[in-house]
């Protein structure tokens, strides 16, 4: 009897499974376009596609362009001396700095929002809106004046350039890899992690066993997102590196202020562009696991 | 000693101190809101089954959750087994619990969630997925080891959940409402599960409950509370039919009870003079009873009167057994159907009794009936 329960059961659950549609979802009435809206659509859709991806055709052809004057629609040779250009430009250890510079950041600044996320998240945290003021603090300040002020006080501290840029880049981080996870936590069931301990777990167990893969893909997100901060800062590794630390962004921006080596900016943009392209498909490709909050 | 009890052998005498003992457990949240618990003594002896009752916000969850230790008491002591665990982190308590919602672990399968506290616990994974598979048998749920937890129906998922405390090899079970989001008929199998559950493993099981029925199919006793007191904790029986106090009566959904004053052994109210058995101190008290105990039949005109004419004659006898069962004259005022019963409220001299309608024709308002209070079903509590 208990048997055929549960067969009813599971017919039930995996009928439930392929009703269960939110009212948003494509192929529901509400979200149907019909007639000029449809067309609407999809000619905004290829609209905002073409205004994406335009910008990279000249910086595909300029890469692989050795000559390309005014009144050519397409370069007159192609070949690979943007790239040779590049290389002798430093391009591959920038790279490397420039990577190992936003996978710190990263390393940092998502495990310190991750737990500033955790604390803001739950009730009683004693000043707790003076707190997140202050975590979001760096991104209403004015870049530029912020910079400049800091670079003064870490002067005089002798810290050394390299592990400024890392600080100042991480603070610079922190607001974000917070926000992210705050979003997170506040789908977050506590629930999973009472469960765990109940059922024997120390809290070291089910912070590795459950805790963790469940806000997985939340930290990925924040972790991109710091990166991001690392992989695209100009300023604070200018003014705080000091010419010590020498990172794609500043070797492009040098490249672009000369004359004739286009096809070596080029080559350094899309050396820049790819590899958060490559994380972005990684980080989405992260299937989500927790199921949030549940009813 | 949670083997012991796991593997039904506990009826070695050290085994029969209480599997749980809370001393004067108060609770408070925060210093704006009243006290969730206020002084809570309670003692549950091993392999029992006890239900939690109560109103929203009584504080029933409140209990397990010390007892689980995911909450700490503002003061007196747990004690697990004669042990003070009062202090203990929730994982060196020896308990598991069940939540209303499943919580099955999404990234693990159903297997790997019932393998999960031998897993804490250091077994090897293929030491707790061979003893997962047994728990997985005990619920029926043996063949969906390898799916996901979301794949399953909410019953299902909880049956994993349950299997899933099981195997943490628990001295004292906890299911807080663990069925109340279950449709009735599921309710119904996971209430079978529980005494199938019992039979093969015995562990102490304590719960919280809102729905009567549920509290009366999986448990022996009842604890009642409200407002953060425990009202009682007795026999389903009693609390039932024999409530401590007017509040517990309400509160399991006693729809009769008639102030008066106790002489003799007879209490007189608007409903007129009623023996009692029970051992009741003569003064203010008000008369109880079960509406599903006491049943109303159509009035036959010659026994009718003949009824009437015994209930007067021993009207001021001194106990309900010698007098014999009062049988009541009214007219029927309202019915309700409840499922298969039918609820038929009579209106009595001036008081209003709830009754069952016995089988035959179905009563109608306006209809005289008789109403026969059995003696077992009559109970009287000190007017607050």
């Amino acid at each position: 009897m208990t048997l055929s329960t549960s067969n009813v059961d599971m017919e039930r659950a995996q009928r439930e499974q392929r009703e269960r549609r939110m009212p948003g979802d494509a192929g529901r009435p509400l979200s149907q376009s019909r007639g000029v809206m449809r067309t609407a659509r999809i000619v905004s859709t290829v609209l905002v596609a073409l205004w994406f991806a335009l910008p990279f055709l000249p910086l595909v052809l300029w890469s692989f362009a050795n000559s390309w004057s005014a009144p050519d629609v397409l370069p007159m040779s192609v070949g690979t001396d943007g790239l040779t250009a590049a290389i002798a430009n430093g391009a591959v250890a920038a790279f490397g700095d420039s990577l190992l510079l936003s996978l710190i950041v990263a390393a940092i600044a998502t495990p310190v929002g991750a737990m500033a996320a955790r604390a803001l998240s739950r009730h009683g945290l004693p000043f707790g809106r003076l707190v997140s003021v202050l975590l979001f603090s760096p991104v209403l300040l004015p870049p530029f004046a912020a910079v400049l002020g800091i670079n003064v006080v870490l002067l005089r501290a002798w810290v050394p350039p390299e592990i400024g840029v890392i600080l100042v880049l991480v603070v610079v981080a922190i607001p974000y890899t917070t926000f992210s996870m705050l979003v997170a936590y506040a789908a977050y069931d506590d629930g999973f992690d009472e469960a765990a301990r109940t059922l024997g777990a120390t809290s070291r167990f089910a912070l590795w066993r459950i805790h963790l893969p469940l806000i997985a893909p939340a930290l990925a997100r924040s972790a991109f997102l710091a990166f991001l901060v690392g992989w695209s800062d100009y300023l604070v590794t200018l003014v705080v590196g000091g010419g010590q630390l020498v990172t794609l962004p500043l070797i492009i921006a040098s490249s672009a202020s000369g004359i004739g080596n286009e096809s070596s900016v080029a080559v350094l943009s899309l050396s820049a562009v790819i590899p958060p392209l490559i994380l972005l498909g990684l980080v989405s490709r992260a299937r989500n696991l927790n199921p949030g909050r549940q009813s | 000693m949670t083997s012991e009890t796991m593997s039904g052998e506990s009826a070695s005498p050290e085994s029969m101190t209480s599997a749980i003992t809370l001393t004067a457990v108060t609770k408070t949240y925060s210093a704006a809101s009243p006290a969730a618990l206020q002084g809570v003594n309670l003692d549950i002896l091993p392999g029992t089954s006890t239900a939690i009752v109560g109103p929203s916000g009584s504080g029933k969850s409140t209990i397990l959750r010390i007892i689980a230790g995911l909450e700490d008491a503002n003061g007196g002591r747990v004690r697990l087994a004669g042990r003070d665990v009062t202090t203990l982190l929730p994982e060196d308590r020896g308990i598991a619990m069940v939540f209303q919602r499943p919580l099955l672990f999404p990234h693990l399968t159903v297997l790997d969630n019932v393998a999960f506290a031998d897993r804490a616990a250091g077994l090897s994974r293929a030491q707790a997925r061979k003893r997962a598979r047994k728990h997985l048998e005990l619920v029926h749920m043996a063949e969906f080891g390898g799916r996901s937890p979301h794949s399953l129906s909410g019953g299902q998922q909880q049956r994993v959940a349950v299997a899933r405390a099981l195997a943490a090899k628990p001295s004292v079970l906890l299911l807080d409402e663990p069925f109340s989001a279950l449709d009735s008929g599921l309710k119904g199998d996971m209430h079978a599960m529980i005494a199938e559950i019992r039979e093969a493993v015995n562990p102490t099981i304590l719960f919280v409950t809102h729905d009567r029925d549920e509290a009366s199919a999986m448990a022996e006793r009842i604890v009642v509370l409200e407002n953060g007191q425990l009202l009682q904790h007795d026999t389903v029986d009693h609390v039932f039919h024999r409530p401590a106090s007017l509040a517990v009566a309400r509160l399991l959904g006693g729809k009769n009870a008639f102030e008066g004053t106790i002489e003799n052994g007879v209490h007189h109210s608007g409903l007129g003079a009623v023996a009692i058995d029970a051992d009741v101190e003569p003064g203010p008290a008000t008369l109880v009873f079960r509406h599903e105990a006491v049943t109303s039949t159509l009035r036959q005109p010659t026994s009718g009167t003949d009824a009437a004419a015994l209930a007067t004659r021993h009207a001021d006898a001194a106990a309900c057994q010698r007098s014999g069962p009062r049988a009541l004259h009214g007219i029927v005022t309202a019915t309700v159907q409840r499922g298969p019963r039918r609820e038929v409220i009579v209106r009595v001299a001036d008081a209003e009794v709830h009754t069952e309608a016995a089988p035959g024709r179905p009563l109608a308002v306006g209809d005289l009936v008789t109403v026969s209070l059995p003696c077992e079903a009559l109970w009287a509590v000190p007017r607050q």
